[in-house]
């Protein structure tokens, strides 16, 4: 059997709300030349703006130039896209899923994440940043 | 990837009828926010919004919504989505605010 041979891109992106779209339109592009439909890759747009906008809004912003990395690697069955910053992370007990009864303006991001990627991890050690790895097959939903 | 927003105040039957067509993310939601500010300072009513042309929306354009609604609440006002895209559609469906926002076919 042959291996499935990884292909890998790395994005380094300004720390800067108007960066997101930039992110979602290369992912698309990914996603379309990896042979995912339509539908996968507007959940995959979603996920990433989001963790790509917890990036911001959460990361470091200290230094005046100030990055977030993503990494989208393909083995030819799934998408593997790590979002991951130098920022100072949080507690991820912190992290709720939303209330309906109260619904609230923010924390919506990470339970959109999980409800759209098919495997979601999320590392966060304060004072070391934040990950968010996050896989799609391009196969039927598991 | 830009956000239009155009709104319009109906006299007669007391509503704000906005349209828009782009994109609501990170870095138009701030615009999203002042006009809904600034409609709602200028009439508390119910808004209702034809999103036929709305592509894309994620958590920080839900938020505004949500916080919209919570200013119209306080008069009992809502907020009305109409021609909503099926991938905007999934994600109101799976936050569940398809059951806070009034959705119209």
């Amino acid at each position: 059997m042959i291996e499935n041979q990884l292909d890998e891109v790395k994005l380094s992106v300004p720390s800067k709300p108007e960066y997101v779209g930039v992110v979602r339109l290369t992912l698309s592009a990914i996603a379309s030349r990896i042979g995912f439909d339509v539908e996968k890759i507007e959940d995959m747009k979603v996920a990433v703006a989001e963790a790509c906008t917890n990036a911001i809004m959460h990361g470091c912003r200290c230094a005046k130039d100030s990055k977030f990395n993503i990494d989208f690697v393909s083995n030819g069955e799934k998408l593997t896209i790590s979002v991951y910053d130098d920022g100072k992370g949080c507690e991820l007990e912190s992290i709720q899923d939303p209330n309906l009864n109260e619904p609230k303006e923010g924390g919506l991001g990470i339970f959109i994440i999980k409800s759209l990627m098919d495997q979601v991890d999320i590392e966060s050690e304060e004072g070391k940043g934040m990950m968010i790895k996050m896989i799609k097959y391009l196969g039927d939903d598991i | 990837m830009s956000l239009q927003v155009k709104k319009s105040y109906n006299s007669e039957n007391k509503y704000w009828y906005v349209e828009l067509s782009g994109e609501v993310d990170v870095y138009t939601a701030g615009q999203l926010k002042d006009a809904f500010t600034n409609m709602i300072e200028d009439k508390k009513e119910n808004i209702k919004i034809n999103a036929q042309d709305l592509e894309y929306i994620d958590s920080t354009g839900l938020g505004i919504l949500i916080g919209t609604l919570k200013r119209l609440k306080e008069k009992d006002k809502n907020i009305i989505l109409t021609n909503i895209r099926s991938n905007v559609k999934k994600l109101l469906n799976i936050t569940g605010l398809d059951k806070i926002f009034i959705i119209e076919e």
